[in-house]
């Protein structure tokens, strides 16, 4: 009873939102396994990012710019503004799990209220990449939505290569492997943590412009919470500071959730006669995290454990 | 019955052996050390004995009882205390409150006196290592060696059966070495049916205290005997070859 | 010539103030707050109090959990919620007294704590901060999702007060002093378990979870009773607060319930059990009353403020203020005579060595 075209959505779509989902968790991940840093912001950054493009690409406030160097200015922008702001929030706490949390939340609240003040609380349009509507595998996507998940997958194995062969990127793997040697072996971890949170900031920004541009194509100053979940969920699944583990975690996030929106929530539905909830999504989402966690403590890909009975 | 007997026991991490079909036992009243180069899995032995890592194949015996596979606080209420290569201190409490941690267990609860508290009880074990100065000081203050002296008057708050000491001598100076050896010598005689056993680098210390020496290397045991017989052995030389005495 | 002024008003601070015995400076500050109703003040005035009391045993309670054993939680607001809403479904549904919904609600609270704790015992660190936020997103999506049973979105309204018997003004006075009251005995029970041989265990566990197993600790069974006790304390501040504004709903289980508790408590200081409840009602009266009554600054703006003072306090004071007010006093008493000092078991052995 289950229809063909059923499960090409969910896979089609599972792909989609998996590899956007990636990079959207990759910032999230990088700069945790270089400073040990849960970024509480991410999703902030995420959100500045969107608000840029928006300034950028639209006739809003007299300026409109094309789409791509909008984008570009977008990301480093952003860059800039996490490094800093890391710099001067972060760093000196860095090592105190808990008051990073403090800072990185407060940090997030007065950015999301910067935004009701400068923007207003509702809804503002975020312009798509690209226009129409093509058929993939007969399934109809977005050449929108196409195009974000190109460039996502193209971003995240820009990054990968440049975590794996450049000078820059085998330091942040060592100091993600073991601090005090990278130190002792002369990597300047302060130029690295700006460096990678730079990395991070653009990443979670350009991951926030392909997002809400090919889907709903607006942003809002209260988008940040769902997407700071998001991607714990999949960082937490994957991996903490595992790059490979963002990716199979974005992956697994995302068929789980189109499987639940497509196929089962509408089953729940009919059985429970209740209407289809677009809130229980997240429930599961996490629900699957935890089941995760519960057979793997430490994510798919993270580091294993050293120690127990 | 020996106190401990520890049958072929035998731990992999992935493709690398670290302890091959080990068989010893310590009886009551015994000190015995444990050496070998490093890597030699001395520790992995100490911790597959106390529960903290869970061995492939062997068994491991307490006074008669099959400890295989308890869980660390388990084993560690039966009798047997150990201390780490690494000091392990409770950096935010006080030195006495590192003690009276141990004392909170249920073992250590027994063995307290009815008329002492816990804190007249700690004191007196700070006192057996010499630390009484240090009573209130947190922790994360105190320097390495006073550290060295804590983590054994925190194993002996458990009164233990067995007392597992590992590399107990590591990163001391000469008169605190000196210090050491005397105090393990009196934990022994004012305890004699306790048995004692001491994964050590410097032999030199070692030698004076133990009763017997089992030489491992690669994970195996490949010498067992008297101290001044070891050090006549031909392979144990081998392997130390190079190696400080 | 004015900084000179300031940092000698400091120093006399430091020098008469902070040298009152911590516990007597606390009995001061709890009969301020006793006293405050004479003043008069206004309902809504009182209201925030109330709230910050029940938000103070809130934020305590994670305090036991977090300061004590470690085990970083991100999703307390669940046990808030569920003392919330155990309430609000057993009034709405069964119609059953307050002071029976309330006790089963701190049971219902107690048992949940037990059960999330348990799959947590194998979760560590950052793990353990993330994946706690996952339970309160749960139960929000169950609550909505079930919206039949509990009224979803809209929330459960109309649930009994707890002094109905009372005029209206006499109302607010009463839950102020009910809350104080339960703010007081809570405190005292979290801070003397805190500051416990239980509580000794929990900070081994903290420190060195491998150290503590070798001494014989049984990590699970405190890390269960950490949960448990938080659970309880946590879900009692939801329960309460569910009947002191008549309504039980999504807010209770809301993210940034439990992220302030981490930000009053580490403004606080962590910890130490008054840490939070100062942090909370420093921050609560900063935000609600002198950024909303005294200053009148619109909302954006109050939580731009706010969180900058936030930031600015954790950087400067990352212990925590009430953490720098009882160091200073640790100073002060370090100067004093050596014999004089010092806890009870200094003094012990101090006799003991004399013999």
């Amino acid at each position: 009873m289950v229809e063909i075209e059923l499960i090409q959505s969910i896979l089609v779509y599972g792909a989609i939102s998996g590899g956007m989902y990636a990079l959207l968790a990759l910032g999230f991940t990088l700069i945790y396994g270089v400073s040990d840093v849960i970024n509480l912001a991410h999703g902030s950054l995420f959100m500045i990012g969107t608000y840029i493009f928006f300034v950028l690409a639209t006739p809003y406030g007299g300026i409109q710019i094309g789409l791509l160097p909008a984008l570009i200015l977008a990301a480093i922008f952003v860059a800039v503004i996490g490094a800093v702001t890391f710099r001067l929030t972060v760093h000196p706490v860095i090592g105190d799990p808990l008051s990073i949390m403090v800072v990185t939340i407060s940090f997030a609240m007065i950015i999301q209220e910067s935004m009701v003040l400068g923007f207003g609380s509702y809804r503002q349009p975020v312009p798509s990449l690209a226009e129409g509507l093509a058929t993939i595998w007969g399934v109809k996507v977005t050449y929108s939505k196409i195009l974000a998940f190109v460039a996502s997958l193209a971003l995240f194995a820009i990054l990968m290569t440049f975590v794996t062969k450049t000078k820059i990127g085998r330091a942040m793997r060592a100091v993600s492997q073991d601090r005090e040697v990278a130190m002792l072996m002369g990597i300047n971890t302060e130029m690295l943590y700006l460096l990678t949170m730079g990395i991070s900031a653009s990443l979670a920004a350009v991951a926030g412009m392909l997002i809400t541009s090919s889907t709903a194509g607006v942003t809002y100053p209260h988008i940040w919470p769902q997407q700071l979940y998001l991607s714990f969920a999949v960082v937490i699944l994957g991996g903490l500071g595992s790059i490979k583990g963002s990716l199979v975690g974005a992956f697994i996030i995302s068929y789980v959730e189109n499987t639940f929106v497509f196929a089962i929530d509408p089953i729940i539905a009919d059985i429970l006669n209740l209407p289809v909830g677009g809130s229980l999504s997240g429930a599961v989402i996490m629900a699957t995290m935890l089941l995760v966690i519960l057979v793997r403590p430490k994510g798919l890909f993270g580091k294993r454990v050293e120690l127990e009975e | 019955m020996h106190l401990l007997e520890v049958e072929k026991l035998t731990k992999r991490f992935g493709g690398l052996t670290a302890v091959n079909n080990v068989s010893f036992h310590v009886d009551e009243g015994e000190i015995v050390g444990i050496i070998g180069p490093n890597g030699s899995g001395k520790t992995t032995l100490f911790h597959l004995i106390s529960g903290f890592l869970k061995s492939d194949s062997g068994t491991i015996k307490f006074k008669g009882e099959n400890i295989t596979g308890l869980a660390p606080h388990k084993i560690a209420n039966k009798g047997i205390a150990r201390t780490f290569q690494v000091v392990r201190p409770f950096r935010h409490l006080p030195v006495i409150a590192n003690v009276m941690v141990a004392l909170k267990s249920p073992r250590g609860a027994k063995k307290i006196e009815w008329i002492k508290t816990f804190e007249r009880k700690a004191i007196d074990m700070l006192e057996d290592v010499g630390l009484t100065e240090l009573m209130l000081e947190p922790a994360e203050n105190v320097g390495h060696g006073d550290l060295k002296r804590l983590e054994m008057a925190r194993a002996l708050a458990l009164e233990p059966d067995l007392l597992m000491l590992d590399e107990p001598f590591g990163g001391l100076n000469p008169l605190e070495t000196d210090f050491l050896t005397k105090s393990i010598q009196r934990i022994h005689l004012d305890h004699p049916s306790r048995g004692i056993v001491i994964v050590e680098h410097k032999l030199y210390a070692l030698m004076k205290i133990v009763k017997r020496v089992i030489v491992l290397h690669e994970g195996e045991k490949i010498a067992e005997g008297k101290p001044e017989e070891i050090t006549k052995n031909k392979k144990v030389i081998e392997v130390y070859m190079g190696k400080a005495m | 010539m004015v900084t000179g002024y300031f940092r000698r008003a400091y120093s006399s601070f430091v020098a008469h103030v902070l040298d009152i015995p911590p516990r007597l400076l606390a009995l001061l500050l709890f009969l301020l707050l006793l006293s405050f109703p004479i003043v008069n003040p206004p309902s809504s005035t009182l209201l925030i109090l109330t709230t910050a009391s029940l938000l103070a045993i809130f934020a305590a309670s994670w305090d036991l959990l977090v300061g004590r054993t470690g085990q970083i939680s991100l999703g307390h607001a669940l046990f808030f919620g569920i003392g919330t809403y155990a309430t609000g479904l057993l009034s709405y549904h069964l119609n059953w007294p307050i002071w029976v919904t309330i006790p089963l609600s701190v049971l219902v609270g107690f048992l949940a704590a037990v059960l999330i704790g348990f799959p947590c015992l194998r979760v560590k660190g950052h793990y353990l901060a993330l994946v706690t936020m996952a339970f309160p997103i749960i139960l929000i999506g169950l609550i909505l999702y079930f919206k039949n049973i509990t009224r979803g979105d809209a929330g459960i309204w109309g649930l009994p007060k707890f002094f109905p018997f009372l005029p209206y003004k006499q109302q607010f006075i009463a839950e102020y002093y009910f809350t104080l009251l339960l703010l007081f005995a809570s405190g005292i029970i979290l801070y003397k378990i805190a500051n416990s041989k239980t509580g000794m265990v929990m900070v081994s566990i903290l420190d060195d979870e491998l150290a503590s197993k070798a001494c014989g600790v049984n990590i699970t069974k405190y890390k269960l009773m950490a949960f448990a006790i938080s659970g309880i304390f946590a879900s009692l501040a939801g329960s309460v607060n569910a009947h002191l504004l008549q309504v039980a709903n999504l807010a209770s289980l809301r993210v940034t319930l439990s992220f302030m508790v981490i930000v009053w408590t580490i403004f606080g200081g962590l910890g130490t059990i008054y840490g939070p409840i100062v942090g909370v009602y420093i921050l609560q009266v900063l935000d609600q009353y002198v950024l909303t009554k005294i200053v009148d600054v619109p909302t954006p703006w109050r939580i731009i403020i706010y969180s900058a003072i936030v930031i600015v306090f954790v950087l400067k004071w990352p212990r925590g203020l009430a953490r720098f007010v009882t160091d200073k006093q640790e100073d002060l008493e370090e100067a004093r005579d050596i014999d004089e000092r010092g806890p009870r078991i200094w003094r012990t052995y101090k006799k003991k060595e004399k013999k």
